[in-house]
């Protein structure tokens, strides 16, 4: 309401008072006096924990709900992955439950795919329709044609979907997310015969050293070890942790290093095998470490010649110094720390890269350590949902897939070198669980819509935050808006409609009872109604169970079969000549892989590195800018074996000169007002490298850029190359 | 009439040592105090409604660049340039030393922001909406401001309030740590404290004696009531 339309108003209501003053109008001046519903006290605000599902970390939230309605999303202080801190892209996670765009009821698709012509139908008929294919594809015996393709799931929701396909009889179940820490529970695997992920004691470390690890935006746990990070800084009295970053992009987390190392693409595991035979030859290794691991410093030394100073500082563009000197601080800090990330596994020899870098961190004796690294408290996950992900693309490329059921969306979040979307077009049917009409649901043949997160039920199990398993819960915290349903829920009743195995396998009557199933049988305790009542009660107020799981008990050790990694040349795709540049895909920080990209919060968030809003750009380094004669904001084209995009160019003086990075979420042809058609998606030119087609490098793609006019339309919120004044301020 | 004094001054303490620039403050401050949304024309103007910003500075150049972030918001200063100059006493100074904004009073000359030497002071130029069901984020506890009406950060004062009512009604003052701001209480890597600068033995008094601690333009003899504290890096150790 206008202030002037709001100053009439109030006079005409001071009018109509002074002529109704004698009536009794009363039971419309309080209304409030006795309360409009149950359980809502107006102007005192309830707190609901509640945990965060927008990335695997799965922080704990207090979500603050005052008339029944959602305001604000707080983090939880008792729980130990956040310890009631939270992210940008978390407490965005309000807009999703109020979105303008959400779907509130099914839609059957009337257009042809992609169009977004749907027709309104109600469940009765959606289900119905999902049943008729379930039920053809049990009568034709070809079960194995129901693939399901969901994000990474944790708790009983990841147990759930499995047994649904397994009860069906469709092996095809693939959790797949294109940053998803495969490749480090692939390398644990290899060097230490365990496959779970680490978990690093940042906060107690001296020397912390990264080589591509952005744990403040997108690695692993961001917000805990954001805080383990600031703990790390000047949470100790007398000391200060040191911080190396090595990346050929100075990433957000690259910006709070003391040192920035700006090594070759994909050279990151030669420059720690370097730092592992000087410390070996210069005897600064940790002497109980190797020999509890089985390992003989002569022996190592010898496999590791290859990879003497020089030879690494040519592979690296590194000065030989500045390489001996963080190699000398890193085994002289003790505890210190070093950190594998996406940056570096995304590359063709990623996975030794990796383990060249644990390697580095059993030299220094960091293994099992206060101040070092140990194994996380959360359950194994899948190691190579890429293969599993061509292997999918095969099989509906050969026409073998009748029925897909999606939740989340893929059409957006996949590379389309892998021919995912051309195959996917060849399912005859696919329906979509999405909340909003993304780039999949545009796609589907029919559309169930899920609740939003914050009107769901579930458990969450924290990726890598805590030594300790952890047990996050979500309950509801508003009643839901629209006419949707949960996912498990609508699984549930397609089993019980089928009948038979499924409805055997999947007997319970909604999720909420499967959940609290299953909770209490982790949590063991009372079996009587009452109480089993009673504790799940306190666990939701709660929002979880937080203390009492140990971890897995069994420390890191050097698995004695595995060899020595050995980061050979990495291999690109794009000839060197036609395609000049590196180019790097990074998880944007306002919208990680892309699924913030609808939350009008993020979008205006500027970009902290650049200080942009509402788009996509490339980063380039001044000089190599200067070089092509392209200035701040032009518009520029790029091109790579793959495609060729269109975006406002941003001079970034942090990054390699022979480096271009364009960050993911963007480039989205649905998902509501707010994504729509803004910026680009950088993985239309992502190539895969001819000679490794089963592996997930997506910073190996080489690329040419070229202006195309000074109009770019970029709009950042900040001065373009920053203030050259900060000594004014004295920072 | 109650006397103008308060046993508060409130304050705030900014590590920039500890601050990653990770911008979760940024979106706090706007879901807690229904900061507009503001569309890329809005901000290509220079309009944006953002109470709290993180300047971003680059420092040299390749390959020995840095960067160096700074969260901005108002600085409560004790001798503020946007006070004197309202002439309707919208920007006004309170006893616990926070720098009030009334928008009720503004009229929207937009002096405050033209004298305040931070750039924190944000005009609403537009009507600024949120389509339905958005509007149920809004929060009960602030007005939402119309067109024409000038706003800044406030401490969330909001929470202040609550504090210190919960404190009058079991008669006593406001424990250190009991309220803080929406940016303060979501910092992952806290690098903001808030707290009662008036009683030194406060988390936030103590840190502000840090010997690493300074003002933003310190020479303009505002008195802010924020103080950072320097970064650390080898230049500075």
């Amino acid at each position: 309401m206008k202030r002037r339309t709001f100053l009439q108003f109030s006079g005409m209501t001071a009018a109509s008072a002074l002529l109704a003053g004698c009536q009794s109008k009363n039971e419309k001046l309080i209304p409030y006096l006795i309360p409009p519903d149950e359980g809502v006290t107006p102007g005192l605000a309830t707190y609901y924990a509640s945990s965060c599902t927008f990335c695997p970390a799965g922080c704990g939230i207090l979500v603050r709900v005052s008339e029944g309605r959602a305001k604000k999303i707080e983090g939880n202080p008792d729980h130990p992955v956040n310890r009631g801190r939270l992210c940008a892209r978390g407490q965005a996670v309000l807009q999703e439950l109020y979105h303008p765009d959400r779907l509130q009821q099914p839609l059957k698709r009337t257009g042809p795919r992609g169009s977004g012509e749907f027709q309104k139908i109600s469940w009765a008929e959606g289900l119905g329709l999902l049943i008729d294919r379930l039920k053809e594809l049990q009568r034709e015996q070809v079960t194995d044609g129901l693939a399901m393709l969901t994000p990474q799931l944790s708790g009983s929701l990841e147990t759930f979907v499995s047994g649904f396909m397994r009860a069906f009889g469709s092996p095809r179940h693939l959790s797949y997310e294109l940053l998803a820490p495969d490749w480090l529970r692939q390398a644990g695997r290899e060097s230490f015969g365990q496959a779970g992920l680490p978990f690093y004691d940042l906060a107690e470390t001296r020397y912390l050293l990264s080589f591509g690890a952005d744990f403040v935006e997108s690695h692993l746990s961001p917000v805990q070890y954001g805080n383990a990070f600031g703990r790390m800084r000047q949470g100790r009295d007398t000391v200060r942790g040191h911080f190396t970053y090595v990346g050929g992009r100075m990433s957000l987390t690259a910006a709070s290093a003391d040192r920035w190392m700006p090594a070759r693409p994909g050279s990151e595991g030669a420059l720690a095998l370097g730092m592992a035979r000087l410390i070996l030859d210069e005897a600064l290794f940790d002497k109980a470490a190797l020999a509890a691991n089985g390992l003989r410093p002569e022996e190592l030394l010898g496999r590791l010649k290859a990879y003497d100073l020089p030879r690494v500082a040519e592979l690296t563009g590194l000065a030989k110094e500045t390489i001996a000197e963080v190699a000398r601080e890193f085994a002289g800090t003790r505890p210190s720390l070093a950190m594998a990330g996406e940056t570096v596994a995304f590359q063709t020899n990623g996975p030794e890269s990796v383990r060249a870098v644990q390697l580095l961190n059993l030299l220094a004796g960091n293994l099992n350590r206060p101040g070092g690294i140990y194994p996380a408290g959360a359950p194994v996950g899948p190691e190579n949902s890429f293969g599993e992900l061509m292997t999918l693309v095969n099989s509906m490329r050969a026409g073998q897939i009748k029925l897909a059921l999606i939740k989340g969306d893929p059409w957006h979040g996949i590379p389309p070198a892998t021919g995912f979307q051309a195959a996917l077009d060849k399912v005859p049917f696919i329906v979509s669980f999405s909340t909003l009409l993304d780039d999949t649901a545009l796609q589907a043949d029919l559309i169930l819509p899920d609740h939003a997160a914050l009107e769901s039920w579930g458990d969450v199990v924290p990726l890598a935050g805590s030594r300790h398993t952890v047990h996050g819960l979500m309950q509801p915290v508003v009643t839901p808006l629209f006419d949707t349903r949960q996912f498990p829920d609508v699984l549930l009743a397609v089993a019980s409609e089928l009948g038979g195995e499924m409805a055997a396998a999947l007997p319970h009557t909604s999720y909420l009872e499967l959940i609290k199933g299953t909770i209490s049988k982790r949590v063991g305790g009372p079996k009587k109604g009452g109480e089993v009542e009673a504790q799940w009660v306190e666990l939701l107020r709660r929002g979880g169970r937080f203390d009492a799981d140990k971890g897995p008990g069994k420390g890191y050790r050097w698995a004695a079969a595995s060899s020595l990694p050995d980061p050979a040349r990495p291999r690109f795709a794009g000839d060197e000549k036609q395609f000049p540049l590196h180019l790097q895909v990074y998880p944007s920080t306002a919208f990680h892989d892309g699924r913030g990209a609808p939350l009008p919060w993020l979008q205006q968030l500027p970009d902290p590195m650049t200080t942009v809003v509402w788009d996509s750009w490339i980063e380039i380094n001044p000089t190599t800018a200067a070089g092509l004669g392209i200035s701040h904001g032009d518009l520029v084209e790029v091109a790579s074996p793959q495609g060729v995009l269109r975006l406002p160019a941003v001079i970034y003086p942090g990054i390699r000169p022979d480096l271009v990075a364009i960050p993911l979420g963007q480039g989205h042809k649905g998902g509501g007002r707010y994504a729509r058609e803004r910026g680009v998606n950088p993985l239309v030119l992502l190539a895969l490298v001819e000679e490794s087609k089963q592996q997930a490098a997506w910073n190996a793609t080489r690329v040419r850029v070229t202006r195309i006019s000074a109009q770019g339309d970029l709009v950042a919120a900040g001065h373009p190359q920053g203030s050259y004044r900060s000594d004014l301020i004295g920072i | 009439m109650e006397k103008m004094t308060s046993p508060y001054k409130w304050g705030m303490v900014i590590d920039l040592d500890r601050c990653t620039g990770c911008g979760a403050c940024v979106v706090a401050c706007q879901a807690e105090n229904n900061v507009g949304l503001c569309d890329k024309k809005e901000i290509s103007e220079g309009r944006n409604m953002h109470w709290l910003r993180i300047e971003r500075y680059w420092v040299g150049e390749y390959p020995d660049v840095r960067v160096r972030f700074l969260p901005v918001m108002c600085q409560h200063c004790h001798d503020a340039p946007c006070e004197p100059v309202c002439p309707v006493y919208a920007s006004y100074h309170n006893p616990d030393g926070l720098n009030g904004q009334v928008y009720n009073r503004c009229v929207g000359t937009r002096y405050c922001g033209n004298n305040c030497p931070y750039a924190v002071r944000v005009f609403n130029f537009y009507q600024h909406e949120w389509p339905k069901p958005l509007d149920n984020q809004l929060s009960p506890d602030i007005t939402v401001r119309s067109r024409g009406v000038m706003e800044k950060c406030s401490f969330c004062i909001q929470r202040i309030r609550r504090a210190k009512e919960e404190a009058k009604g079991e008669g006593r003052q406001v424990r250190d740590g009991e309220v803080q701001p929406a940016c303060a209480q979501t910092c992952p890597a806290e690098a903001m404290v808030f707290g009662n600068l008036a009683d030194p033995r406060s988390r936030v008094a103590r840190l502000s004696r840090s010997p690493r601690r300074f003002q933003l333009l310190e020479h303009l003899g505002t008195h802010p009531s924020v103080f950072y504290l320097k970064g650390g890096g080898r230049e500075h150790v």
